[in-house]
């Protein structure tokens, strides 16, 4: 992996940790000011929200590698090497297929929201939800490098090494 | 079934099983389904991201495993350890039991079997390994079966998961977790028990009673943990979520003022952790949301149900079918991908049949937690040999015992629906 590519990924690293921090201290601040104050916050609720959306895409768009994936790799490792390489030039492809299809209409819904604000925030909900296609597009990318990598004849073991993007 | 869902199906089940994400699987399979029955891809997109955005609920998830994260990072589990020393390192198989009890405990405060033996299960692993008494697969496999008891007891991320797909309580499903753990923990113990005098494992030395005092007053801020989760809950003060943000803010601040055994740079590394692990949780939870609605498209629940009443299936055998079912599914399958996907589907059927919805929950997860252990995917072997490089092998050998132990739970779990409701009764349940 290269300098620049690392020096990335930790800065990924440190907006996911931030994001969770974020939300956690918006959930004390609206425990303490709904029980200690009597005085129930409508914003931390949309913080949360807000933040475990954000969490959960930019978290798999750039800071989980395949290791950390919710997996079901018992057929994979019990073939030969030769299959595993089809395998995963299968899944790479069709994820590619997958997320470059549906990107367009993904696209669509999101910027739709455009005339809508969120709740009690106001921030224009097309932004919010932009995360989801920042996640899209980084599949399809990463799935691309990998069907490249692989058809170039480089093997499973470097993808490991391949850079979340 | 359609012509697009069959084909859905077969997406999903052939980019599984090649090794792709669960996640991104279904995600692809969904837009197969989308695309094939001719309607908008974006509703893909639509669901996944409106299922995140829109439930509160899922949100203890994250805040669970920050939870229990922190208290594996302080030393909290030390003084835990050092408590159940005390207590019943005494008896034969001495370190075996003190790993059961401080399960249990610790699963009182923590909602994940994960979080459970890759923490406070590996420094017992250690302990017992050193002792010379224990092979390293006996270790394994004791810790990796006490660490199941971690979501029966209350909190618990997949019964949060379990709540979101079938609408049951929350709060009953806690309460009605706590006499099956309690159960599956004397029936861990026992089988510890009958394995050590077989084996001639020895006790530890006996703690002196003056010393009782002291070494529960150590442990005693983390042992208040879960009764002020539950009274939080149950006093009616908090909902689960904020319970689960309170646990993680008392166990900080034990760590962190009382304990003093957190810096800066090990709390930044608890909540990279913990961010890495919530999002990978939350991209399954919001795929399998796109996927269950595809499924109630396609009215396939309804379907099963329907099937189940022409059938005239007594409950009873739709009980026992279902667990055999979710039994063989934990051996190939992530509990999580059973309980967001799978489960769903019989969810009307429990309805039509009259079975209790806090019941089936707590027995299911009590059974996918129990597919955690069974080869060939057992996210705890995985675990555990990740942590202590004992082979997975040797670690389901010695298992065997402790597999059934935790199956006769399950068995009595299932005849005597009252072990799990009797609890929620007293605090109201009305099922």
């Amino acid at each position: 992996m290269s300098a620049t590519l690392r020096w990335l990924r930790a800065r990924a690293d440190n907006v996911a940790t931030g994001l969770l921090a974020a939300m956690f201290l918006a959930f004390l601040v609206q425990i303490v000011s709904r029980y200690v104050f009597n005085n129930p916050l409508g914003w931390t609720q949309e913080v949360c929200l807000t933040t475990w959306l954000w969490l959960v895409f930019w978290g798999s768009a750039f800071v989980l590698d395949e290791r950390d994936q919710v997996k079901f790799d018992v057929i994979y490792h019990w073939v030969g090497y030769r299959t595993r390489r089809i395998f995963a030039l299968v899944s790479a492809a069709a994820l590619f297929a997958g997320f470059l299809a549906s990107f367009p209409a993904s696209l669509d819904y999101i910027t739709f929201y455009k005339i809508k604000k969120s709740a009690t925030l106001g921030i224009r909900l097309d932004v919010v939800f932009s995360v989801y296609a920042l996640f899209a597009l980084a599949v399809i990318v990463r799935s691309a490098l990998r069907v490249v990598h692989l058809l170039r004849g480089g093997s499973l073991a470097d993808h490991e090494e391949v850079p979340t993007i | 079934m359609s012509f697009a869902f069959q084909l859905c199906l077969l997406v999903l089940f052939l980019l599984a099983g090649f090794g792709a994400p669960i996640a991104h699987s279904m995600i692809v399979a969904a837009v197969v389904y989308l695309a094939v029955a001719g309607q908008d891809m974006g509703l893909a997109a639509e669901q996944i991201i409106q299922g995140i955005y829109d439930s509160f609920i899922i949100l203890a998830v994250p805040l669970f495993i920050v939870a229990a994260n922190i208290m594996n990072e302080g030393t909290i589990s030390d003084r835990l350890l050092e408590f159940c020393k005390a207590a019943v390192g005494r008896f034969r198989g001495g370190l075996a039991q003190v790993d059961i009890l401080v399960s249990l405990i610790f699963s009182g405060m923590s909602g994940s079997a994960v979080a459970d033996a890759a923490g406070v299960g590996k420094v017992t692993i250690n302990m017992m390994i050193k002792s010379g008494h224990y092979t390293p697969g006996f270790a394994g496999a004791v810790v990796a079966a006490s660490a199941t008891i971690g979501p029966i007891i209350p909190p618990s991320i997949p019964m949060v998961m379990y709540a979101l797909v079938s609408d049951a309580s929350i709060g009953y499903l806690f309460l009605g977790g706590v006499v099956p753990g309690l159960l599956m923990t004397v029936s861990l113990m026992a089988i510890t028990s009958r394995l050590a005098h077989k084996r001639g494992i020895p006790a530890e030395e006996v703690v002196p009673l003056r010393k009782l005092p002291g070494i529960t007053f150590r442990a005693l801020p983390a042992l208040l943990m879960p009764v002020i989760l539950l009274a939080g809950i149950y006093g009616g003060a908090t909902t689960p979520t904020e319970a689960a943000a309170v646990a993680a803010a008392y166990a900080l601040l034990l760590a962190a003022l009382l304990y003093r055994a957190v810096t800066w740079q090990s709390l930044y590394n608890v909540f990279s952790e913990s961010a890495r692990s919530s999002a990978s949780v939350g991209l399954v939870i919001g795929s399998a949301l796109i996927f269950n609605y595809i499924v109630a498209v396609e009215n396939v629940p309804n379907s099963i149900a329907a099937l189940i009443a022409y059938l005239d299936l007594p409950a009873f055998s739709f009980l026992v079918f279902a667990n055999l079912l979710f039994l063989l599914l934990g051996c190939v399958l992530d509990a999580s991908t059973i309980i967001l996907v799978i489960v769903p589907l019989f969810v009307p059927a429990c309805r039509v049949l009259g079975i209790d919805l806090v019941h089936f929950g707590v027995v299911t997860v009590v059974n996918c937690m129990i597919g955690l252990i069974t080869p060939p995917y057992g996210m705890l072997l995985f675990v555990i040999n990740g942590a202590t490089g004992i082979p997975v092998k040797n670690i389901v050998r010695e298992g065997v015992p402790f597999f059934f132990a935790l199956l006769v739970s399950l068995v009595l779990l299932i005849l005597f629906p009252e072990l799990v409701l009797w609890l929620p009764r007293q605090f109201g349940y009305q099922g």
